[in-house]
């Protein structure tokens, strides 16, 4: 080989001893910690720590001032002191029985929402791709709503949910080809599923009686009005068995993010995790829609944000669960307090904060790429 | 360490692809897979990459069946670099590479001295070191190039294979990458197979050329034997002079202008 060839900085790399980095004598990845206990080792992202922390405290702030606005007013401290069961008679009462049960059932249905959208987001490699834009909220809203009118109670079995999101999650995939290399066609496939599933779902109403329509109504919309511990306990439960399961699919996930062929070759069982994702987040969003419906926004807009605040390399599994709580506690509140003594559903307000947001992540992307 | 792919055959449905392809690779030598669009080389590589499970054959390393072993195990045996691959936004060349470590890593194992110095090395190699905090998108195509390949010699693996390495580089980024890829075969102990379309490259720069066509075996062997008008005419359906480079003497071809003038002639008004 002719060395007039060679590039020179191959050449100057050569003979360039590369001196380690002072700061990071393990060699450890820059912004993280090695724990090391004998042949095992964790990286622990310092940032990644960092900004779930603060997001949870922006959380426990959120979810203070939940508990204190409303027709009834209580200061922040009031309302920290009433949820732990001191102050007045009524205002725990309020807090403890009224309040504080729904903000809980809103946390796990937006924690819920926030990690399925952040599993399909990322398999898809595509920001669109929502279990609402895919038709998986849409096709658990009607199996609920199906079982609601047939056995006239105001709430259905938890398992209904998911088995819904399932059956259209199974068509999606069937009829789309699967997520990653046909990202484009899975997404407009699901996009023309959700349209079908709410054209029924609106069908179903306009077949019922007034009364009952209307009472359904606000919750195929998304809605919180009236939810508490008894439909939350059992998505509680399910996120508890489920939350490790989605912590095991974060490295390959993560991996999955250079495209099928590279994750592959470099060992990831891709089709295996393309699978159990997909199970996993038809999961998820069924359970949060069993809760409050199917609101809108929320999975796409907290993993975005999430992504945002997060290194590049990994996927912000945890912190979109909690932005998606928050963003959950937030729209609900401002529903509840923004028109007065009428009630703005939680999907409503996620609706109408969701527009902005999605043109602010259009324009910011491609100003940043420079066209 | 020896690669062999034995009578190997693989489809996409009802077509076949590659059809009975016998071939023999050692260590530190690099091999291109040269022929006509959809003559079935990207075909060949992902059977051996394990991306297409081939109808019949086998492909062994050192006698061991690669379709029989693990993903991750797998995984530290052959490494591929696809065509174009994508990386999200904002990843630096250290993140990317990083990730060529993963199937030496494991839930908990994620970070050991050993990936440290894998990672050191691939940069140097590649001479990335100075690259390695910059943002892939923000690196010209030669650079983010050499950033892939840094990725793929961090996973250490014996068999290295790149699926036209070169396809979206100006001339001087493919001769930066195809002197990178010689100079790693040499001092790294690697072999690498790479699809290539350039036959003149393919000739410059591999030991080993095997010429494909229609899914079969054409001809294999070092470029200046098998390089003729003969195999070009039964490649590509042109005739071209072949003529030893001044300096080295590897082959280069040069096609005639007679097709062109026919095709010419053939859109000719009138």
């Amino acid at each position: 080989m002719n060395p007039a060839h060679q590039p020179s900085h191959v050449l100057g790399s050569a003979v360039t001893p590369t001196l380690a980095q002072p700061d990071r004598p393990a060699g450890a990845p820059p912004g993280t910690r090695v724990l090391r206990a004998g042949s095992l080792s964790v990286l622990v992202p310092l940032r990644a720590v960092l900004v779930a922390v603060a997001a949870g405290l922006a959380l426990a702030a959120a979810v203070v001032w939940s508990a204190a606005v409303g027709s009834f007013a209580l200061s922040p401290w009031e309302a920290a002191r009433a949820m732990v069961g001191q102050g007045t008679p009524t205002a725990v009462l309020l807090i403890q029985k009224i309040r504080l049960p729904r903000i809980v059932a809103g946390m796990l249905a937006g924690a819920a929402l926030g990690l399925a959208g952040c599993l399909t987001q990322t398999i898809s490699r595509n920001r669109l791709a929502t279990p609402n834009t895919l038709g998986v909220n849409e096709g658990a809203a009607l199996a609920i709503l199906a079982v609601v009118l047939a056995t006239g109670n105001s709430l259905g079995p938890w398992w209904v949910g998911p088995l819904g999101g399932l059956a259209v999650a199974l068509a999606l995939l069937l009829i789309s080809g699967g997520p990653g290399t046909r990202s484009y066609r899975f997404l407009v496939v699901g996009i023309a599923l959700a349209a079908l599933i709410d054209a029924h779902i609106n069908l179903v109403l306009a077949q019922e009686h007034i009364t009952t329509a209307t009472a359904v109504f606000a919750w195929t919309v998304g809605s919180l009005a009236g939810r508490g511990y008894l439909v939350a306990l059992p998505v509680a439960v399910a996120l508890a068995f489920l939350l490790p399961l989605v912590l095991l699919v974060g490295r390959p996930l993560s991996v999955l993010q250079l495209g099928e062929e590279v994750a592959a070759s470099l060992g990831v069982p891709v089709r295996r995790v393309q699978v159990a994702v997909m199970l996993l987040a038809v999961t998820l969003a069924g359970l949060a829609v069993g809760i409050g419906g199917p609101i809108a926004f929320i999975a796409m807009a907290a993993p975005i944000l999430a992504s945002r605040l997060s290194e590049p390399t990994r996927v912000p599994l945890i912190l979109s669960g909690i932005l998606g709580a928050l963003l959950v506690v937030v729209a609900d509140t401002l529903g509840r307090v923004v028109a007065g003594p009428v009630e703005v559903p939680v999907g409503v307000v996620a609706s109408i904060l969701g527009g902005p947001f999605l043109l602010w992540v259009l324009f910011r992307e491609t100003s940043a790429r420079g066209f | 360490m020896e690669l062999v792919v034995e009578h190997l055959r693989a489809c996409y449905d009802d077509v076949v692809a590659v059809d009975d392809v016998s071939l023999r690779v050692e260590t530190g030598q690099v091999v291109a897979i040269v022929g006509p669009n959809g003559c079935g080389k990207s075909t060949l590589l992902r059977a051996i990459a394990r991306l297409h499970r081939p109808a019949r054959g086998r492909v062994l390393l050192d006698g061991e069946d690669l379709w029989s072993l693990r993903p991750k195990e797998a995984a530290r045996r052959v490494a591929l670099l696809p065509q174009s691959p994508q990386a999200p936004e904002a990843m630096t060349v250290a993140d990317l590479v990083r990730f060529g470590r993963h199937p030496h890593q494991g839930l908990f194992q994620q970070w050991s001295q050993e990936d440290a110095r894998a990672v050191q090395a691939a940069l140097e190699l590649t001479g990335t070191t100075e690259l390695a905090h910059r943002r892939l998108d923000q690196l010209s195509g030669g650079q983010r190039q050499r950033g892939w390949l840094a990725m793929v010699l961090a996973q250490e693996t014996p068999v290295i294979l790149l699926d036209e390495p070169i396809s979206m580089l100006d001339l001087g980024h493919q001769v930066e990458v195809l002197c990178l890829i010689r100079e790693l075969a040499a001092k790294s102990g690697r072999m690498i197979l790479m699809v290539l379309h350039d036959l003149t490259a393919a000739a410059r720069f591999a030991d080993v050329l095997v010429a494909m066509r229609d899914g079969r075996l054409v001809a294999a062997g070092p470029p200046r034997e098998i390089v003729s008008p003969e195999l070009v005419r039964e490649l590509y359906d042109v005739e071209a002079d072949v003529l030893p480079a001044p300096g080295c003497g590897a082959p280069v071809v040069v096609a005639h202008q007679r097709r062109l003038a026919a095709l010419l002639a053939s859109r000719a008004p009138g």
